[in-house]
Formats: structure tokens, C-alpha cells, sequence
């Protein structure tokens, strides 16, 4: 009986990143498109963990957790390019800071 | 018959890939069609989660959902935003070329032994030898770790080397310079 | 001890149900609320909470064995990281300058309405 109380939230699942695509074709600035992307990644965790139940691997468990942890770093990395504009602008303030602020050990 | 429901996890799967292809090549903001490819990879994963495929889910969440958006992302900042609108009807020969290259491999995918066969080519020589061999002569519980790091450490070898070229190849081409150093500011 | 089960099953069944109604609801909310502010709103809240009713079910499911406490390292994972990220994406929206939608009836200007009257 969990088998099928386990499909319908496969199921739910995959209905709503479905719907979140239309966010992801529409979304009319970028940051609609960023908080698009990461609600998806989180769903799929979310299908992830249910179907690795149902099916009774054990394994999909660790790839929901990578997952979930590399949604987090992708959607930070992003927003800080689009704040930075290069990697190499990034670089420089930090070191600038550090130049600024002393570096104590 | 019985109606397998999981299938529809598997539709539903497929489906959402066909709609993120045509809205991939369809979409001219390049910086939607950058994170559309990566959750084209997200629902490839997830896909073969769905077709018992562990360890590849694996590579493609952490390789194509994570590193390939921001790689991607970086490429596209020192080029433009937009791309500039194709006439469809100036690539009609390339169109031929990929609908008889498509057709073809629906065809070829007749002949493959089904799903999960036991009796294949694959799984019969050398996958059985691999399968039957890894407890005795390499202590790792994991076949396709066995496989990738002993069995075919040479090609392993091989591909850590060529990524690793890349990746200093394309640093020297793109002038990255590091942190400066600690001395030069005391 | 049966009744233990089913009391296990039940608590798994209303759990798992009210996650998928918060998850699905957020989806629709992030497709029709007119605004991105609002839609922070949507998406942010109720996928915490969907996902972390929804792991919590998933753990009555699972009893008490190495797979619970997988699901319940992922659980602390999202609590941790999904508010954080929605948090950081309306701030490099603010700041970039997106502005909120304040209001869609605009009254009409004192100087429209009539000639010749003080504002």
C-alpha cells in the first residue's frame, strides 16, 4: 500500500517541476529564471529520495544529497557572477580586502 | 495486463526533456538557454535513476547540473547575451541530414537485445568475468568502480590526463592570474 | 505492536499528502503570482516546507536503520540551504535593482482631475 502512496508522490513530483518549466520559458528577468532553477533542483531531490524508497535502492539517497548540496553552490555561484560580472573581478577584491584589512594569522 | 505505473514516472521524464530541447534551441536569451541545459542534464539524471543506473546519475548531477551551468555561465559572460535570430529555411539541408541520421538509429534501436537481458552479448563474455572475478581478485564491494579504477586503469589514466591538459590549456589561453601574493604588499 | 505499524503507516500517509499539496501549490504559485518578489514568496516557503514533510514521511517509512539517517542528514540539508538560496537570490535582485510591484491601480494625479483645481 506504500508502493502506491509512493507513486502518487513520484508522480505529484514530476507534475510540479513540469509546471516550474513554465517559469524557466517564461520569467521575464533572470532572477525569475535563478529562482526557477533552484526550486527544480530541489523537486528532483525530492524525486529522488521518494523513487530510491520505492524501489529499494539505497544508492539514490547519496545522489540526492549531492544534489542537493551542488543546486545550493550552483545557484550562489551564479548570482555571483551576475553580480561580478568575471571571476577575475571577484579575485581582485578579495585580495584587495586583504591587502586593506591586514591579514592576521 | 498489468499497467506498470512507474512507466509514467518515465513518460513524464521524457516528455519534459523534449520540451527543454525545443526550448533550448527555440529561445534566443542565451543566459536562459545556458540554465535550461542545466536542468536538461538535472532531468537526465533523474532518468536514469529511474533506469537503475547509480553511478552515471552520479557523474551527470555533479558534471552537467553543477560544473557545466557555471563553466557555461563564465564562457558566456565574455561573449554576448543574445544570440541573433536564424532563418529556418537556410538549414533545410542540415535538417535532411539529421532526420535520415535519426531515422536511422530508430531503426538500428530494433536490434538491440531487450532491456535488461541476461543473455546479451554484454552481459554474457567479458561483463560476467567482471561481474564473477571482482570478489576474488579486487576487494572493492562495487563492480563499476572495480571496472573503471583496475580493470581499465589505463583508459582511466588516459582521461584524467587529457582533461587535466584542457583545463591548463585553456587557463593559459584566458591570461587567469592568481591571489596575489602575501609578501608583495608588506 | 501492529497497532504501532499502522498508527507508523498512517502518520507516513498524512504527512507525505500534506507535503505534496505544499509543493504543488507553490509550483502553481511561482507560474501565476504577477510579481517576482511575490514569487520568492511561493517558491521559498512552501518548498522548505514541502520537502521537509515530505523527508520526514519518507523517515517513518524507513524505520530506524542507515537510510533514516541518510534522509535525515538530506532534511537538515534543505532546511539549511533552501532558505539561504531564496534569501540570496531576492538580495542580488534588490540590489541589481529590481523594484517591487507596488500596486496596480494607479488613482488618478490631483492635476487630471478637473481644471484649474489646487492640488
Amino acid at each position: 500500500m506504500m508502493d502506491w502512496v509512493n507513486l502518487i508522490g513520484i508522480l505529484s513530483m514530476a507534475l510540479a517541476m513540469a509546471i516550474m518549466l513554465g517559469r524557466l520559458f517564461a520569467g521575464p528577468s533572470l532572477y525569475d529564471r535563478v529562482l526557477a532553477a533552484n526550486s527544480f533542483g530541489t523537486k528532483t531531490v525530492l524525486l529522488l529520495l521518494i523513487f530510491s524508497l520505492m524501489v529499494g535502492r539505497a544508492d539514490g539517497v547519496d545522489i540526492a544529497l549531492l544534489y542537493a548540496l551542488i543546486n545550493f553552490i550552483a545557484t550562489i555561484a551564479i548570482l555571483k557572477f551576475f553580480r561580478y560580472r568575471s571571476l577575475e573581478i571577484a579575485l581582485a577584491q578579495m585580495s584587495l580586502r586583504r591587502a586593506i584589512d591586514g591579514e592576521d594569522d | 495486463m498489468e499497467f506498470d505505473w512507474t512507466q509514467l514516472l518515465d513518460y513524464a521524464l521524457m516528455a519534459m526533456l523534449l520540451a527543454v530541447g525545443i526550448a533550448i534551441v527555440r529561445l534566443r536569451n542565451l543566459f536562459a538557454a545556458v540554465m535550461l541545459m542545466g536542468v536538461y542534464s538535472l532531468l537526465s539524471a533523474a532518468w536514469f535513476v529511474s533506469l537503475d543506473a547509480v553511478d552515471v546519475a552520479f557523474t551527470e548531477a555533479a558534471v552537467g547540473a553543477g560544473i557545466s551551468t557555471v563553466l557555461m555561465l563564465a564562457a558566456m559572460l565574455l561573449t554576448a547575451r543574445e544570440a541573433e535570430p536564424v532563418k529556418a529555411a537556410r538549414h533545410w539541408a542540415a535538417l535532411v541530414v539529421v532526420s535520415v541520421a535519426g531515422a536511422a538509429l530508430f531503426y538500428a534501436v530494433g536490434d538491440m537485445p531487450v532491456y535488461g537481458d541476461p543473455n546479451s552479448p554484454a552481459n554474457s563474455y567479458v561483463g560476467m568475468d567482471y561481474i564473477t572475478s571482482t570478489p576474488n581478485e579486487i576487494a572493492v564491494p562495487n563492480v563499476v568502480t572495480a571496472v573503471l579504477a583496475s580493470y581499465r586503469g589505463f583508459d582511466t589514466f588516459g582521461e584524467t590526463v587529457v582533461i587535466f591538459a584542457a583545463g591548463l590549456g585553456v587557463m593559459l589561453l584566458l591570461g587567469l592570474r592568481g591571489l596575489k601574493k602575501k609578501e608583495e604588499q608588506k | 505492536m501492529e497497532i504501532l505499524l499502522l498508527i507508523r503507516d498512517i502518520a507516513s500517509i498524512a504527512l507525505m499528502a500534506v507535503g505534496i499539496i505544499f509543493v504543488l501549490a507553490g509550483a502553481i504559485g511561482v507560474v501565476r503570482l504577477p510579481d517576482f518578489y511575490t514569487r520568492m514568496h511561493a517558491a521559498g516557503v512552501t518548498d522548505t516546507l514541502g520537502a521537509e514533510l515530505i523527508v520526514f514521511s519518507l523517515i517513518l517509512q524507513a524505520g530506524f536503520t542507515l537510510l533514516a539517517a541518510k534522509l535525515l542528514l538530506v532534511g537538515f540539508i534543505l532546511f539549511l540551504t533552501s532558505p539561504t538560496a531564496t534569501h540570496a537570490v531576492a538580495n542580488a535582485a534588490h540590489r541589481a535593482g529590481l523594484n517591487p510591484l507596488l500596486s496596480r491601480h494607479q488613482p488618478p494625479h490631483p492635476r487630471d482631475a478637473g481644471n484649474g483645481e489646487a492640488p
